[in-house]
């Protein structure tokens, strides 16, 4: 997760008198699927989600160039994460390299809201809750923006596209879609091969969390014919993996995949 | 007609008289009061390069950059097709090209219904009723609605019928056209009817502007954007209440077909013509009755249709350097005022001043709304009115601007309590939707929804769309009462007390009173 800064910066104490769970070990991995809980406070609101007697701070609110994006309300969500020695943040202990996919079924359990407590105040915020200065909060600064362009792309080119859990494209899939368009045209691509997964995930209880059946191929079906309706005219091989999936609680996110291959 | 041809800096003022004093700010008073501001396809008057119309909070103002517009022979203003009605007939200059329901009042009284406005084809709740009745056109009469009538199930760009992810159930049918054996969605044409406002036709540089945010994929939902068909750009897909239209073009042409009946297709000398016209027209509250000159020398540069003429499309205003209606804290710290005519005007600016704020910093949660809390926001999120209404000077979003605010979902859609007492019956359609059962269902509405229009949903064919509509540009707000798609706020407190009930903001007395008086200086 996103910005060293933005973790230093954040003040927070736990209440005093909390009856907490047995704290989980520094570099644990979890991966678990829980309710969200918004915390108001005087700024953007936080999120946290609890596990085993735990909670865990997963992100706060920003904007759509966040790295770590808020869940929803009304849904469990699927949290993966490693815990971190940080001192805890709006009351939760804090992960990193967090992923957090919104479970797409309705529940309507998931609905608590904790009002803003003087002992959770957040003093750095990439984005208050209103308008902006200006740009997004995680906008890549001018100076990335100098960087010399890279070399003129040589052989076949790879793009991973993640997904939600059991979603195919979404809000998350333009920017990754139009890099692709436009590495076919530098590369002069003549072919590409599409390849949707069905993902799964091994949770900290040890059950195995699987995705849809079809899931993967809805995914390719999707993304070829998105690619090819925005004018690649390319011939496309679409193949998906369907069956029962590996998956081994590190990073399962990235099982849930379409993998578009250009070939010059 | 009542308006006459202005000259450079002068602009012509209405001479009711209620206005005729507000018309003192140094420019010329008309010469003659005119019969109505009914303006009548056909009439061949010029329409100036500025003018006012008298509205519920003060004067509109219409300027055409290009100078003042001969409309004699126009494709906008001659009834083109075979029941007399041109596009100015629901797209009147004095209704900030939009259409009041208090106009389409008049005109029923004015001619006893037999204006080419209450024609069969969309200005009937169905069109095989009695022409001459009321009651076949109480949408229209009571609720400012036309029919819109599209094909179902959807067709793509290429014309080709799409399955789409849910299927369609009348549940209920108040105007007797959904299950209608012609009409109706099994009927013989294969349509669906639902009821909407028309949406103004000024101020379409910026509506049109597919700039921010545009790629040939819809920001929102990753799917493919329409493209231009001359260009074959993607465009930003912020026309109409369900984006089905690509560019102004393409809108003039189908509007000619569906509106106007005409017998043969717009010709592209006629299409150049319309869009010319309405890129180059704008349209905004130039005179507040309590607040004075909104276009003044030196005033907010986010008020009045010069600064509409003057402004950046295409711009994300949500933000404190471009803002979305830029006040410069101009009507923020007026000194009380000299007299009691200063004293009201600098006490209603002040009020506009917090009604910005409101507008602009009032937090509240924004919850359950499909394209905005989905979009990696979060649901919910503590934001402002802004957040959805981001353009600068429009208050649109700035592409693909279909949301589901609940005007038309339930359960948030206004709907007149079921009760065996209720004097009001419901006046609108009610469809049942039912999502496929092996796809995702929809975040907050699950795999039955019960609408009375489904929105983006009737071109997409998508579950999360359903309910999804276009948010329309904030300008002459008070010269277009109703609002909302199916024109279920009656005037801007209904809509600012709609908000207030949707998203519990609670809004205090004075917040809603400055709300509405901004919302009434755009
Ligand atoms: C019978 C009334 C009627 C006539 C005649 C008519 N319109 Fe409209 N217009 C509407 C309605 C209703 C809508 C909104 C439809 C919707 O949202 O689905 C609309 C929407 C529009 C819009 C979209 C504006 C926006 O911001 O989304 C434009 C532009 C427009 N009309 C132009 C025209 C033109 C040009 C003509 C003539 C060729 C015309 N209209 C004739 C009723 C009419
Ligand atoms: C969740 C997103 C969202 C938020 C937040 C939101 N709006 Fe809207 N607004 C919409 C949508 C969508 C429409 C179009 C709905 C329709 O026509 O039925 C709309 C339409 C409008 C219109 C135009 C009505 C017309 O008929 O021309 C006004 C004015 C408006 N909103 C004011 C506000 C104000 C004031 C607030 C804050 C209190 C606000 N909105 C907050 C989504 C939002």
């Amino acid at each position: 997760m996103g910005n060293p800064r933005f973790w230093l910066s954040l003040l927070a104490l736990t209440a005093a008198g909390e009856l907490l769970a047995a704290p989980p070990a520094t570099g644990n991995r979890l991966s678990f699927v829980s309710c969200p809980i918004v915390r108001d406070t005087r700024s953007v609101p936080c999120w946290l989600s609890e596990y085993e007697g735990n909670t865990y701070y997963l992100t706060i609110q920003s904007d759509v160039s966040a790295e770590v994006q808020p869940p929803m309300l009304g849904h469990k969500v699927l949290v993966e994460g490693v815990v971190s020695a940080a001192p805890a943040v709006c009351g939760g202990i804090v992960l990193e390299k967090v992923r957090l996919s919104v479970m797409p079924e309705q529940d309507a359990s998931c609905n608590t809201m904790l009002p803003a407590d003087e002992h959770y105040t957040i003093d750095f915020n990439p984005r208050p809750p209103g308008p902006s200065g200006g740009r997004l909060a995680f906008d890549p600064s001018p100076a990335s923006a100098t960087a010399p362009a890279p070399a003129p792309p040589k052989g076949p080119q790879t793009f991973q596209l993640y997904f939600d859990f059991d979603k195919s494209v979404s809000f998350r899939h333009p920017a990754p879609l139009v890099s692709i368009l436009e590495m076919a045209e530098k590369l002069h691509a003549t072919r590409m091969t599409v390849t949707g997964v069905r993902g799964a995930h091994k949770l900290s209880n040890g059950n195995l969390l699987q995705e849809s059946a079809g899931v993967g191929q809805r995914r390719a079906e999707e993304v070829a014919g998105l690619l090819l309706g925005a004018g690649l005219k390319i011939p496309a091989t679409t193949t998906w993996i369907d069956g029962t999936p590996d998956a081994d609680g590190v990073d399962d996110w990235q099982s849930r995949r379409v993998t578009v291959e250009l070939l010059p | 007609m009542r308006v006459n041809i202005s000259n450079k800096g002068k602009y012509w003022c209405s001479s009711l008289l209620l206005l005729a004093s507000l018309c003192s700010d140094g420019h010329a008073q008309p010469a003659s009061a005119p019969a109505d501001l009914w303006w009548a396809p056909g009439s061949g008057q010029m329409l100036p390069a500025s003018v006012d119309y008298p509205d519920e909070s003060g004067r509109l103002g219409l300027i055409n950059t290009s100078g003042a517009i001969g409309t004699s022979g126009h494709p906008f203003f001659e009834a083109l097709g075979t029941n007399g009605r041109a596009c100015v007939t629901c797209h009147q200059p004095a209704n900030a090209m939009s259409l009041a329901l208090t106009t389409i009042q008049q005109r029923w009284q004015a001619t006893a219904g037999s204006d080419p406005l209450f024609a069969p084809i969309d200005g009937q709740n169905c069109p095989d009723q009695p022409r001459a009745e009321a009651a076949s056109h109480s949408l229209l009469l009571q609720r400012g609605l036309f029919r819109v009538a599209l094909p179902w199930p959807p067709r793509d760009s290429k014309g080709n019928v799409t399955t789409p992810e849910f299927t369609i159930e009348v549940a209920r049918d108040p105007t007797r056209c959904n299950r209608h054996p012609v009409y109706g969605i099994d009927g013989t044409r294969h349509e669906i009817s639902v009821y909407r406002r028309p949406r103004p036709a000024a101020n379409l540089r910026y509506v049109s502007a597919s700039k921010f945010g545009v790629t040939p994929f819809i920001g929102k939902t990753g799917m493919l954007a329409a493209v231009d068909p001359e260009t074959g750009k993607p465009v930003n897909m912020n026309m109409m209440a369900d984006a089905r239209e690509a560019t102004l073009k393409t809108q003039a042409q189908s509007a000619a077909h569906s509106h106007m009946e005409v017998s043969k297709p717009l010709t592209a000398d006629q299409l150049s013509r319309i869009q010319q016209f309405e890129l180059q027209l704008y349209a905004a509250q130039r005179w507040s009755t309590l607040g004075g000159a909104l276009d003044e020398a030196g005033g907010p540069s986010g008020l009045g249709p010069q600064n509409m003429a003057n402004g950046r499309d295409g711009v994300l205003g949500n933000n404190t350097s471009n803002y979305v209606f830029p006040m410069e804290d101009k009507w923020s710290q007026l000194p009380a005022g000299n007299d009691a005519k200063e004293k009201e005007r600098n006490g209603f600016r002040a009020s506009v001043a917090r009604g910005h704020d409101v507008f602009f910093y009032r937090t509240f949660w924004i919850s359950d709304a499909m394209h905005i809390n989905t979009v990696g926001l979060g649901n919910p999120i503590k934001r402002t009115c802004a957040t959805c209404h981001g353009m600068h000077m429009t208050g649109m979003d700035t592409a693909n601007g279909w949301m589901d605010l609940g005007t038309t979902n339930r359960p948030w859609a206004l709907e007149p309590p079921e009760s065996p007492w209720a004097k009001e019956l419901p006046s609108l359609p009610l469809f049942k939707l039912t999502c496929r059962a092996d796809l995702p269902p929809h975040p907050f509405l699950g795999r039955v929804i019960y609408t009375q229009d489904p929105g983006r949903a009737l071109i997409s064919g998508k579950c999360e769309d359903v309910g999804a509509i276009v948010i329309q540009q904030f300008r002459g707000l008070a010269a277009r009462a109703p609002y909302f798609v199916n024109g279920s706020a009656a005037n801007l407190r209904e809509l600012v007390d709609f908000y207030d009930r949707r998203f519990n903001i609670r809004f205090t007395e004075q917040e809603k009173v400055d709300l509405v008086n901004f919302l009434g200086v755009l």
